[in-house]
């Protein structure tokens, strides 16, 4: 006779509406379709029940939706939040209760919670080698726009660092609010100014309302087109594709995965929207793993969880983050054509180590053009 | 390409810290292995080689001025207090030994990489702050210097303003400080007899 299988209840947090609902929505499409494997798969001794809750994009709404996720009753994980700024909001609640958080979207570092676990790219798995692919092939001098706020400042910082490194030049740096969508200053400005690259690390909407506008300005003036002056991004995956339609053609991207990539996510299947959808993926298999491997210790912190299990992890028991792919990929044709691709990338979420990480052989700063 | 930025330059620093075995140990340790720090930790003596540390943590409850190999103020690395009694007592005594930045026990799940930039950049004003001072003062005991180098310009036949201008244009032209450039005019004319001979 079969033993009966344990249910385990797993906490989702991402909101369904908002500015970067898609993004929400992909994550969490991802998290419920590793759920369903689990539970088809009777080589896990427990089954998984979504708790959810939906903070609909209002920041003020994460922290006591994620208490009240973990109040449900044994509830010791929850996977959720896309920005960094909700992120840090359910971090004193995490760390009051004991319990984990699965990080599962791209961000700007500089953190490393022992109550939140990272399987997404931080800067030296998407910026970095971003950087290093387009400098050397299109010049030095960039514009740098972002959502104002710890993501865009923060990579933008970096990418002013990188550049100036490179003996290049910023020529404007503007920001604009979450949900806002007056991009007409910015577009003015790089029109102006002819950089080589523009760095959008704006999110959601406002990203969809710059892409249109930058692409009327590439159909009015040819100096704007991808060969010349291409628009690049680490956080724009496919899943918003529906959204920018055209627009979208010849942005170059960084990620740990694009749809059709082979490699990670290493389990089962391979079909994802999105990185998104893999990262969400990977973080409750990831989970799902660490748990039948180590019985009994189904509502233990992550850092007990990490120190006693011996079963290989994609996890570093250090910093809590993954090491991933980076795939450089430009979009063609409404799909992501993948450009460079360097396996297994180390996190380095302090940026302390990513002179000599192995691996990452980035291209000398030659201007070519 | 060689990346080299400037904020998180911490890989490679060494750490001391101060502080008996306790779970504040352990949270540091851990904060510190991502940022890329090396971590000692000794109690209740400091190691022999704590000179060659980047940055010493200290535990503000139980420390005492003997444990440390300089005097109160005047280490010469940046210093993090490790507060849990806020007393003010043991307040004034973190200040005595010159704390650059605190962490609050029990430590949470960060603090640390910003403690250390902020101890970091408190210590180096602190720094070029008392190189600067020790500069002036200097200067300033040189006065009675500068004021006989004006004397003995304007004996020949210049005003005093004329004669001050002149100093200054010496000390530029070699590239002096004023104090300098009135030291030498004033040695020249004491080996020629010239001041009070």
């Amino acid at each position: 006779m079969k033993l009966a299988r344990k249910p385990l209840k797993l906490g989702i947090l991402f909101s369904l509406s908002g500015s970067y609902g898609m993004l929400s929505r992909a994550s969490r499409r991802g998290a419920l379709r590793a759920i369903d494997a689990v539970n088809a798969d009777d080589s896990f001794g427990f089954t998984f029940e979504a708790i959810q809750r939906d903070p609909a994009g209002n920041i003020d709404l994460y922290a006591p939706l994620c208490r009240e996720i973990l109040e449900e009753g044994s509830v010791a994980h929850v996977i959720g939040c896309v920005t960094s700024w909700s992120r840090k909001e359910v971090i004193p609640v995490l760390e009051k209760l004991g319990a984990t958080l699965w990080y599962s979207v791209p961000y700007e570092g500089f953190e490393a919670s022992d109550h939140v676990v990272y399987t997404h790219a931080c800067p030296n798995q998407h910026l970095l080698p971003l950087l290093g692919w387009v400098l050397p092939r299109f010049g030095v001098r960039g514009y740098l726009i972002g959502s104002n706020y710890i993501w865009g400042w923060e990579l933008n910082r970096v990418a002013r660092e990188v550049i100036q490194e490179a003996g290049g030049e910023i020529l404007g740096e503007r920001y604009l609010a979450l949900n806002d969508t007056d991009i007409s200053r910015m577009i003015e400005e790089i029109r102006v100014t002819r950089p080589n690259f523009v760095l959008n690390s704006l999110v959601g909407v406002s990203s969809y309302a710059f892409l249109k506008a930058f692409a009327d300005l590439a159909k009015a003036d040819c100096y704007f087109t991808p060969e010349s002056c291409p628009v690049l991004s680490c956080n724009l995956t496919e899943s918003e594709f529906t959204e920018i339609g055209d627009a979208a053609e010849g942005l170059i991207s960084a990620g740990p995965y694009f749809r059709g990539a082979k490699g990670w996510p290493c389990q089962g299947v391979r079909d994802f929207g999105s990185s998104l959808e893999a990262a969400s993926w990977a973080a409750v298999m990831e989970l799902s793993q660490l748990l039948r491997a180590n019985p009994g210790l189904e509502t233990a912190p992550i850092s007990k969880l990490l120190s006693v299990n011996t079963l290989p992890t994609m996890i570093n028991t250090e910093t809590h983050h993954t090491a991933l792919p980076v795939v450089i990929a430009q979009v063609k044709d409404g799909a992501f054509d993948v450009l460079e691709l360097w396996k297994d990338i180390t996190a380095d979420p302090y940026l302390s180590y990513s002179e000599h990480l192995p691996g990452v052989r980035l291209p000398s700063l030659r201007v070519v053009k | 390409m060689k990346v080299r930025l400037h904020i998180s330059d911490l890989s490679k620093m060494r750490i001391v810290i101060l502080h008996r075995p306790h779970a504040t140990v352990e949270s540091l340790s851990r904060q510190c292995k991502p940022i890329g720090v090396q971590v000692l930790d000794c109690w209740p003596e400091l190691p022999r080689n704590v000179l060659a540390a980047d940055f010493v943590f200290f535990d503000a409850d139980m420390g005492y001025d003997a444990q440390f190999p300089w005097n109160a103020g005047e280490a010469p690395m940046p210093m993090i207090a490790l507060i849990g009694s806020e007393a003010p007592g043991r307040i004034a005594w973190s200040l005595s030994q010159g704390a650059d930045a605190q962490i609050l026990k029990p430590l949470g799940g960060g603090g640390v990489f910003s403690a250390l930039l902020i101890a970091r950049r408190a210590f180096e004003v602190r720094q070029s702050m008392r190189d600067e001072i020790c500069v002036l003062r200097g200067r300033l005991s040189q006065r009675q210097t500068v004021v006989q180098a004006v004397m003995l310009l304007a004996a020949a036949g210049r005003s005093e303003d004329e004669a001050y201008a002149l100093l200054r244009h010496l000390a530029m032209s070699q590239r002096e400080t004023i104090e300098e450039a009135a030291h030498k005019i004033v040695f020249d004319a004491r080996n020629e007899g010239g001041l009070n001979g």
